[in-house]
């Protein structure tokens, strides 16, 4: 039981995608402006982590290992563009803000990377709960990125429209001097520069007490 | 047959029946979001078109075949006069094509544009969706007042505003001017 759980939390710190891995770390920045399309596409990403993780053990004994990069790329391909349609019929406004970086979803490495690594070689259930762990933690850290950097960059708060209400929450002060370069591309760099260390720094505090007990 | 053309065969094999698993399921899916996704796209486009038309009333659409801009058009009305046209127009941006919908009068000046589709940067060139973003356009088209297709011609505040999404503005104003003279070149025929 404890390997399950330890299969389902590595994603979020021990092998977190972005902060420890550095895969997927492109979309990653360009998502981030807004932590409504952060969310939206750390569900997607979770989306086709997950049922590609499901379908590539399952298939791991039927497909050589001289053609599982065409094999997964299909795979991956065709759950990306199944989430597009799900999403552009049922979720526009999402789809649409999503724009080009749903389709980039197929060449994100997070996902290749855990179908050749982790699935190829492990079970259903261990490979699933590794899709839900690695597409939870990059939700995390996709999230956390956006916020910084919409509170410093725009001085709002994008979430999803409930209702009447349009979802923006305004940041006194910031909403009308924000730091601009904040949603550029030098300013995710920047904060990346800053959270890397942060991440491991933190990693640290939690992994020190463990080893020092052994 | 030797056994490196065996395997090639093999794995060619494994390789169809994945395609072929992968695109049933996609046309599976396809045939039942089809219906809905064009139910938005007719609904957002009927949605959009009512502003635009400045409080004329709206002819049919009639599609426009080998232009290199101008998708559609339909005709606004002012009783019996036409009073000005709506234009479908496709262009493109950072992150590929667009569609934008932009209304003038006979005399080419811009009423209003509305984008309708794009794939642009979220928070960047996707701010061309807003309604702010396009009122920088109205009542231009002009020989006084010419469509704006660059940072210069716009004042600072316009400026700053599109600031980090260079290419949108230029797609966008480009494919607003482009309009502007096909309006002028149509010359108020249906």
């Amino acid at each position: 039981m404890s390997g399950h759980v330890k299969e389902f939390t590595k994603g979020f710190f021990r092998e977190n995608p972005t902060f420890i891995v550095l895969l997927g770390l492109c979309p990653t920045l360009g998502t981030t402006t807004m932590v409504a399309n952060g969310i939206g596409m750390g569900l997607g990403v979770i989306f086709v982590l997950f049922f590609s993780n499901i379908i590539i053990s399952l298939c791991r004994k039927c497909i050589p290992a001289s053609i599982h990069i065409p094999a997964y790329i299909v795979i991956i391909a065709t759950l990306v563009t199944l989430l597009q349609m799900l999403l552009e019929a049922y979720v526009p406004s999402l789809y649409a803000s999503l724009g080009v970086y749903l389709p980039l979803i197929v060449v994100n490495c997070i996902i290749l990377g855990r179908a050749e690594a982790f699935a190829s070689s492990h079970g259903v259930l261990d490979s699933a709960l590794d899709g839900l762990g690695m597409g939870m933690g990059l939700t995390m850290n996709l999230t956390v990125i956006a916020l910084i950097r919409e509170v410093l960059g725009a001085g709002t708060i994008t979430l999803f429209p409930i209702g009447g209400w349009d979802g923006v929450i305004n940041v006194p002060i910031l909403h009308t001097t924000p730091c601009r370069v904040m949603t550029l591309a030098a300013g995710a760099l920047l904060l990346m520069g800053y959270l890397l260390p942060a991440f491991k720094a933190l990693i640290g505090l939690i992994t020190a007490p463990k080893e020092a007990t052994r | 047959m030797n056994k490196d053309m065996a395997k090639n065969l093999r794995y060619g094999a494994i390789l169809l029946v994945i395609c072929a698993v992968c695109s049933l399921a996609l046309s599976v899916v396809n045939k039942i979001t089809l219906p809905v996704i064009q139910g938005h796209n007719a609904a957002t486009k009927t949605q959009a078109l009512a502003p635009l038309a400045g409080g004329m009333s709206i002819g049919d659409e009639t599609l426009v075949s080998g232009d290199e801009m101008v998708a559609s058009y339909y005709v606004l009305s002012q009783g019996n006069d036409v009073g000005g046209y709506i234009l479908t127009l496709k262009g493109s941006g950072y992150g590929g094509e667009f569609t934008l919908l932009a209304s003038y009068l006979t005399s080419g000046e811009v009423i209003s544009a509305k984008m309708l589709s794009d794939s642009e940067t979220p928070g960047l060139g996707k701010k061309s969706e807003e309604d702010w973003y396009m009122d920088k356009f109205k009542g231009t088209g002009t020989a006084d007042k010419p469509v704006p297709t660059s940072k210069s011609m716009l004042s600072k505040a316009d400026s700053d505003a599109i600031s980090g999404a260079s290419v949108t503005f230029g797609g966008v104003s480009k494919c607003i001017a482009y309009g502007s003279t096909y309006v002028i070149q149509k010359g108020g025929a249906k």
